[in-house]
């Protein structure tokens, strides 16, 4: 009996509802405590029915409660009950459901049927709530780790590129960037990378480094993509796509695994002279107790990169251009798309009217010349000025508390370093980055609340484009080199040589004493170079943070008649690049907090016909106004196994924190973000610049660009989708999607003259790349298809097609749509066939058509490719590894996923992993 | 286990196989496209002028003996033979080597080039060549002062402080009426196409000059007055011909001058004329007391003396005064007696040395120019003078050039102070005897029956 103070008396409605909640809190404690204080042990062993092996990692539960377990990697498992006999339930991805009446504690060995998973498996991302993929009311695709182990893919981030309607734009050998439904690119912001829950993306870099200090390939448990706006669930920035990653739980997958692959690109010695290609990764986990488990993980990736060569001409109008003919000995103002220092141009005749006026002499013959005569410091190709040593550690660990039978506590670190190359506005060399993202989280089956940080650090990641034609004004300062060309330039003319010949005498001439690409001189100049922060050099010191708290609850156990959850998130980054990429200031760096709220609420309207969810999400950035977007999804189930989706969703993305705030000089012209700080800063917002198109002499009109605030892009989609499974046999999956942009956000180039100036390109100008709201609607619209079939045998045959395109674009506006009208796949595999069933087989065939790809680095026609996959593995149960021959690109047919993009050629490789089976 | 090896293998093999042909669809990479300038086609102007030996034959084997010259430039056939190359050629036909040859007191046959060193033939040939250009006629202008010029092939000697790297000799185009002249000499066909560039058929070899103006001034006996004035505008010229003055300026291999170069004999008359008209009342004055004791003496009375011997006096000093003004300007020590240094100061005589100059106004400034005979106008037109560089506004000489049927035969320059206009002295043919027409490495000159006066 409870004893109250006298002047509780006024409280006591209060008191009598907290008391009932200590109580029953209590009450369920002494329970929870009692369970655990059970000492009926129930152990077995759990084996493939066919093969007989042992099966690790097979859930464990006992029927009508949360007790349970996993086997351990001898398929063994051991679980304390209340009482005997209990009803166990088993399940594992590929393998049948099954339940069993256990009555001993010895519940022997237990076959388990390997079993078509066929539109089995369960997801969680489509809804936030776990489903049936048959079942989910918008697309989906999932990769398990059997199929990731199964894959030819040398890399598992390779695996979403045989997904239907997925482009991977790779940057580099480590540096690839999944998408959908258009709009790829290496710094794609319409697409997240959620990993663990935390979003991958470099906050002030603005792209997702999941293949770079994501998780190891061992520990990825299975990686879950949704095509198309997923704003309402995942906030800001899911216009596209969302792919989530989930990691192993240590309880569930324990042991020490690792794996060696090792392999050999540039076999041709096309691009380079042959060489290895190392991918070694290890994980190492342990149930300490009921209550506490660990793991770590390190992986580390080593190769020489693939090597950006397209060395076409690209003419440059501002931070736009196209591809034109030319090389460097045919065109005197010849820049190559991967080659550097090349875009230092000036107009030769203005040099040539300087030293005449000093040169009387020379004044006819200089005036006989063209009034334009462009030409280009001489620049030096990407594999000269980047180290081709391609590396990327990887790092991880996490800490599992379980507070409670249903409560995790979770402290969770990666951590990844390397070299790499991206394409943004330029060619990037991301040279010792460092990011790292660290969370705590606590979560149980109905909420779970996370903190997280994502800590950015470029190291000496520099500018290729900057850093080279710096470089050649260290080595020779343009004042220097530009009259000695000149001279030479007329002295070759003046002896009767035609223009293109004297051109080129004349950069013979002022290249004299150049440093040679890989000599101790270069080097020590570059070196010099790169090192000096922008704009004295290359270097950008980007040090930005993010910091996110996010919490969800699922109050359906509350709330009978709906399935309800509900969540919200805080979200802080701190833009710190010391003015080298930001319009910050050393030691000021620039601060932008969001928040966010969703709420989602699902009900079957008809019992096994109709399930309606809607969803909506509210998010608030300091910058702009806050922004609303909701999601109604409705599942239709036609039949058994026969389901058609409908949704309606809406997605926005905030401008990008560069879009917001950068303010980088890319030697061809200044990207500037859409604050208005930044209009002003240039006099853009007085002096207004110009659309490039209509300044004489080749336009007229003279179209002015005033500063008009940006605002949140949005995108509202429909979608029609239809899923069945046929006879357990055959996975057909089909949808159709319409989009409709508004506030579409794109960059758009503006020409500035000085006050007073005549607008014409016969004067001097400078150019800006500056971020605008397209005025229009922009549409997209696309479909995608895709079967499986399941053949006798473990056989299994796949296929896949999908479009995407887009529509409305205004003239003078870059949608950076890039995606092809149709890309297919075809997949042929054998997960276990021959003696004893350890052989396994998998060919792939991609295939995507050309497209203009555009971004702001370049933009031109990028041809179609072929790719063909393929692997043969081995299974050795015993040791539960497995080898494997594998083949990226296996006819060495070099392609590139994106104009400026390096030529991906064939890789060869071996591995062996063990412990994974 | 074999069976199923090679069932399975071959099944792999077989789609392994498929999807490789599939794959191998795959095009090659894009690659930078090289501009492709299509080469020329037809005959280049080496062939053009071997086609044409009736019309050529001299400059073919002209060529061909300049042609066995080791040139740093190249041997000059290659050249001309270059469907790459892109040149202007004024080609000298038989008649004009003809021409030439008699002008120079050589024999008209085609042997005659056997007389000239390779080498020099070689710098012959190359200053009739414009290279990097493809010159048509129609870009000659027809206004005065005519101020194009554009460097030959001809590289005139090594860089030097004076001489900037790379320094060709230029060639002046110009038009007078409907004919086409390169310097001085008439074209008598422009504009032949060739595979490489241009031809434009000239009516004499055009001959490079060797000498720039201050060498022909310094040597010339008739403009020994001249080279003496020049030297007292600069002071007496200290040693080493220092920039900024006279002399380096008509040294200057870079320069671009037009110089109407005064003969001993009109600097004589001017000077003796200028210094007689000084010593007349002088004379008067020293005369009159000696013709007033000679009246005197004669019977005249003191008053009637004094009174007759001015008038005697006067009309009798003029003869003795030219007579000592003469003695005086007898030699171009004139411009160093200091009996007249307060008259001829170096200002004056600089002044009036530059009123030779001709010149054109580019902006503010004023530039030298480069005026053959056959670039004046048939009308009276005024041109400035490097006078105009100190006194702006002033406003120059008047020239006019009288054309007949052969040429230029008269040309007139009348300077502000002068009464009538000076004559150039027409006689185009080389120094020492020619007088017109007389081409330097910085300039031309004429010579002129008068000294043009300023004011």
């Amino acid at each position: 009996m409870l004893i109250l103070p006298p002047y509780s008396k006024l409280k006591l409605p209060y008191m009598r509802k907290k008391c009932r909640l200590i109580i029953a809190l209590l009450v369920v404690n002494i329970f929870a405590v009692a369970g655990m204080a059970q000492n009926v042990t129930i152990s077995g062993t759990i084996r493939n029915s066919i093969t007989k092996d042992p099966i690790p990692s097979v859930s464990v539960v006992v029927k009508g409660s949360s007790s349970g377990t996993f086997t351990n990697e001898n398929g063994v498992f051991k679980l304390t009950t209340a009482k005997t006999p209990v009803v166990l339930v088993l399940s594992s991805v590929g393998y049948e459901n099954r339940e069993i009446t256990v009555s001993s504690t010895d519940a022997g060995e237990i076959d388990f049927v390997p079993a078509s998973s066929l539109g089995q498996e369960v997801v969680v991302s489509a809804s936030r709530v776990p489903e049936r993929i048959l079942e989910s009311p918008v697309s989906i695709e999932r990769i398990s780790n059997v199929a990731i182990r199964n894959s030819a893919a040398s890399n598992y981030y390779d695996i979403v590129s045989t997904l239907k309607g997925v482009d991977v734009v790779a940057a580099s050998l480590s540096f690839k960037t999944p998408t959908t439904r258009g709009f790829s690119g290496s710094g794609n912001t319409r697409f997240n990378q959620i990993v663990d829950g935390m979003d991958n993306q470099a906050p002030g870099l603005n792209f997702s480094v999941g293949s770079i200090i994501g998780l190891t390939e061992l520990d990825v448990e299975s990686m879950e993509l949704l095509p198309g706006a997923s704003s309402a669930l995942y906030g800001p920035g899911g216009m596209n796509g969302t792919l989530l990653i989930n990691s192993k739980n240590p309880f569930k997958y324990q042991g020490l695994s690792f794996q060696v692959k090792t392999g050999i690109m540039h076999t041709d010695g096309r691009e380079r002279d042959p060489s290895p290609y190392h991918n070694w990764s290890l994980r190492w986990a342990q149930k300490v107790s009921e209550r506490f488990a660990f793991k770590i993980g390190a992986e580390i990736i080593q190769a020489n990169d693939w090597v950006a060569d397209d060395y076409r001409n690209y003419k440059r109008l501002g931070t736009t251009g196209s591809i034109v003919p030319g090389t460097r000995d045919t065109d005197p103002n010849y820049d190559g798309v991967n080659t550097y220092g090349d875009e230092t141009t000036t107009n030769l005749k203005s040099v040539l009217n300087q030293i005449a006026a000093q040169v009387p002499f020379w004044q006819n013959y200089v005036s006989t010349l063209p009034a334009d005569i462009p030409v280009s410091r001489s620049g030096y190709t990407e594999n000269e000025v980047v180290n081709p040593n391609s590396l990327n550690v990887k790092l991880s660990g996490a800490l599992h508390f379980k507070l409670s039978k249903k409560v995790e506590a979770i402290v969770a670190g990666h951590w990844g370093t390397g070299n790499t190359v991206y394409t943004g506005s330029q060619r990037y060399s991301l040279k010792d980055l460092k990011v790292g993202q660290y969370k705590v989280e606590l979560r149980s089956d109905k909420w779970f609340i996370r903190g997280y940080t994502t800590q950015e650090n470029a190291g000496q990641s520099h500018n290729l484009t900057i850093t080279s034609q710096l470089f050649n004004e260290a080595w020779k300062p343009s004042t220097t080199w530009y009259p000695e060309y000149a001279f030479a330039y007329m002295n070759a003319k003046l002896a009767g040589r035609p223009d293109l010949e004297a051109h080129n005498i004349a950069r013979k001439t002022a290249d004299i004493g150049r440093p040679a690409p890989y000599s101790d001189q270069f080097h020590t100049i570059f070196d010099a170079v790169r090192k000096k922060p922008i704009p004295t050099g290359g270097l950008f010191l980007d040090k930005t943070d993010l910091w996110m708290v996010e919490g969800q609850y699922n109050l359906s156990s509350a709330i009978k008649f709906v399935d309800v959850i509900a969540g919200g998130n805080w979200k802080q980054y701190k833009l710190n690049s010391e003015g080298t990429l930001f319009a910050d200031k050393v030691g000021q760096p620039i601060i932008i907090n969001e928040v966010g709220a969703y709420m989602q609420v699902g009900k079957q309207i008809i019992k096994d016909l109709l399930k309606l969810t809607a969803s909506g999400r509210y998010d608030k950035n300091e910058n702009f106004k806050g922004k609303f977007t909701p999601r109604i999804t409705a599942l239709i189930k036609a039949a058994k196994d026969h389901n058609i989706r409908l949704s309606y969703q809406t997605a926005y993305r905030f401008p990008s924190t560069q879009q917001q705030w950068i303010d980088l000089d890319v030697g061809s012209g200044r990207l500037i973000g859409a604050n208005k700080s930044l209009w002003d800063k240039y006099d853009l917002t007085n002096n207004n610049g110009y659309d490039p198109s209509t300044v004489p002499p080749q336009g007229n009109g003279l179209t002015k660009v005033p500063y008009i605030e940006a605002k949140p892009e949005s995108v509202t989609t429909f979608e029609l989708g239809y899923k069945s499974l046929i006879n357990k046999k055959v996975l057909i999956d089909a949808y159709v999607y319409f989009g409709a942009y508004k506030d579409f956000l794109t960059r758009r180039d503006v020409i500035q003259f000085a006050t007073g100036v005549t607008p014409s390109f016969a004067n001097p100008y400078k150019g800006y790349s500056v971020v605008v709201n397209s005025p229009d609607k922009v549409k997209t619209y696309g479909w995608a298809g895709s079967i499986e079939w399941l053949l006798p045998a473990n056989f299994t045959v796949s296929a896949n097609a999908s479009s995407d395109k887009i529509k409305n674009v205004p003239a003078g506006f870059r949608a950076f749509f890039n995606a092809p009208e149709l890309r297919t796949v075809l997949a042929f595999g054998n997960t276990g066939f021959g003696p004893g069933k350890l052989l396994g087989f998998n060919v792939n065939w991609r295939w995507q058509d050309g497209f203009f790809y555009e971004n702001d680095f370049n933009q031109g026609d990028l041809p179609a490719y072929n790719v063909v996959d393929a692997s043969i593995s081995l299974k050795q149960p015993k040791i539960k590894s497995i080898f494997k021959i594998g083949a990226n690109n296996l006819l060495n047919e070099y392609y590139r996923t994106a104009i400026g993009n390096p030529s991906i050629g064939g890789l060869y490789y071996v591995s062996f992993a063990y412990n994974v089976l | 286990m074999k069976i199923f090896a090679n069932k399975w293998m071959r099944t792999v093999a077989m789609i392994t196989a498929a999807v490789s042909m599939l794959s191998s669809c795959n095009k090659d990479l894009p690659v930078a496209e090289p501009i492709v300038v299509n080469p020329s086609t037809g005959s280049t102007i080496f062939e053009t002028i071997r086609a044409n030996g009736n019309i050529y034959s001299y400059l073919d084997s002209a060529i061909a003996r300049a042609s066995t010259f080791n040139s740093p430039a190249g041997k000059l056939d290659v050249l001309l033979n270059d469907k790459k190359a892109v040149l202007t050629l004024f080609a000298p036909d038989n008649d004009a080597f003809q021409r030439s040859f008699q002008a120079l007191g050589l024999p008209t046959g085609v042997s005659t080039l056997k007389g000239f060193r390779t080498g020099q033939l070689d710098s012959i040939l190359r200053y009739h060549i414009i290279g990097g250009q493809k010159f048509a006629s129609t870009g000659i202008p027809t206004t005065f002062p005519n101020n194009l010029y554009l460097q030959s092939t001809l590289i005139l000697s090594p860089p030097s402080p004076t001489l900037p790297p790379g320094y060709r000799m230029p060639l002046f185009p110009g038009k007078q009426g409907t004919t086409n002249f390169i310097n001085n000499i008439p074209l008598v066909q422009a504009d032949i196409e060739a595979a490489n560039g241009i031809m434009h058929r000239a009516s004499f070899v055009v001959l490079p000059p060797s000498q720039v103006l201050w060498q022909r001034i310094a040597s010339d006996p008739e403009l020994t007055y001249l080279k003496a004035a020049v030297e007292r505008a600069d002071g007496n010229v200290p040693p080493g011909n220092p920039p900024g003055t006279l002399v380096s300026a008509l040294s200057n291999p870079a320069a671009n001058l037009t110089l109407l170069a005064p003969t001993d004999a009109a600097f004589q008359a001017l000077l003796t004329g200028q210094i007689t008209l000084a010593l007349i009342p002088i004379v008067t004055q020293q005369l009159i007391p000696v013709i007033t004791q000679q009246l005197i003496a004669g019977g005249a009375t003191q008053a009637e003396a004094d009174a007759a011997a001015p008038g005697l006096a006067a009309a009798q000093a003029p003869a003795i005064a030219q007579g000592q003004a003469a003695a005086l300007a007898s030699t171009p020590a004139v411009f160093t007696n200091p009996a007249l240094a307060g008259v001829l100061t170096p200002q004056t005589v600089a002044g009036i040395v530059v009123y030779h100059l001709l010149a054109m106004q580019t902006g503010t400034t004023f530039q030298g120019i480069r005026a053959f005979s056959v670039n004046i106008p048939s009308t009276e037109t005024s041109s400035f003078t490097l006078l105009n560089s100190a006194i702006a506004a002033h406003p120059g000489v008047i020239l006019k050039a009288t054309y007949g049927f052969a040429g230029v035969i008269a040309i007139t320059a009348k300077g502000l102070g002068n009464a009538t206009p000076s004559s150039v002295q027409i006689n185009p043919t080389p120094a020492p005897g020619g007088s017109s027409d007389q081409h330097y490495i910085n300039g031309v000159l004429h010579k002129i029956d008068q000294v043009l006066i300023p004011q």
